[in-house]
């Protein structure tokens, strides 16, 4: 089944909102919310991948025209991907009806 | 068992769907009220702020930027009616002005998590219902 839209989920370090709107909105979306969150990796995964987890999140919510989805997410991997100082990891889900466009 | 009652208690779960409403933060509380009435016993309110360029708020007459987001578990028929009231109420309320969508849920566990979130507390429409008799 064929969705017209797509919500894009978007999870990065603190402070790296702006730039994942910059990103999402050169690739065409139009606007986001962004929420506090808090990051729950275990220390152990910290060891195991080498990495630092910083714990204060935030997360995108970025609604998007089906055509223009995998834009945006390949323009937030560039972006704010985990190989940049944002860390960020996106998805995207089907969205079966909308209201208020 | 009549046939009637067999028949009832053997059609599918009715599917779940999470409904995401995004409005202005002092119409949360609003909108909760509005949705639960369709049957969401489980609801979440988050606070969100919006991302929209300056000029774009300006242009749309908005000044505020803050934003409850609205997480509803609602059965996928309730679903629809709430959207649809919702694209309503988008257009009348004052300052009620917000986006909605519905995501497709796949799965729960638990029965007792399942009749809860699809407002059922008989279990009514759904096939282990018929065991307990």
């Amino acid at each position: 089944m064929e969705h017209s839209h797509e919500m894009i989920i978007c999870i990065v370090n603190n402070g790296f909102s702006d730039a994942v709107m910059d990103a999402a909105r050169a690739a065409g979306a139009r606007g986001g919310t962004v929420m506090s969150a808090r990051g729950t990796a275990g220390k152990e995964a910290e060891k195991l991948f080498n990495i630092s987890i910083q714990p204060e999140k935030e997360l995108v919510m970025i609604l998007v025209g089906h055509e223009i989805r995998d834009g945006v997410l390949h323009a937030l991997y560039t972006a704010a991907g985990l190989g940049t100082p944002a860390q960020g990891i996106a998805f995207a889900l089907p969205v079966d009806a909308v209201a208020g466009e | 068992m009549d046939d009637s009652k067999a028949r009832k208690n053997h059609t599918a779960p009715v599917g779940l769907k999470l409904l995401v409403t995004i409005v202005a933060r002092q119409k949360g509380e609003f909108y909760a009220d509005l949705i639960q009435g369709f049957g969401a016993n489980m609801q979440v309110v988050l606070l969100g702020e919006g991302t929209a360029t300056t000029e774009t708020l300006q242009l749309l007459g908005l000044t505020d930027k803050d934003k409850a987001v609205i997480l509803s578990v609602l059965r996928s028929e309730k679903a629809s009616e709430a959207l649809d009231t919702l694209a309503r109420k988008f257009e009348t309320v004052r300052n009620g002005k917000g986006v909605a969508w519905t995501v497709p849920l796949d799965s729960t566990i638990g029965v007792a998590v399942y009749r809860f979130l699809s407002n059922n507390p008989e279990g009514a429409g759904t096939l282990w219902n018929t065991r307990t008799k």
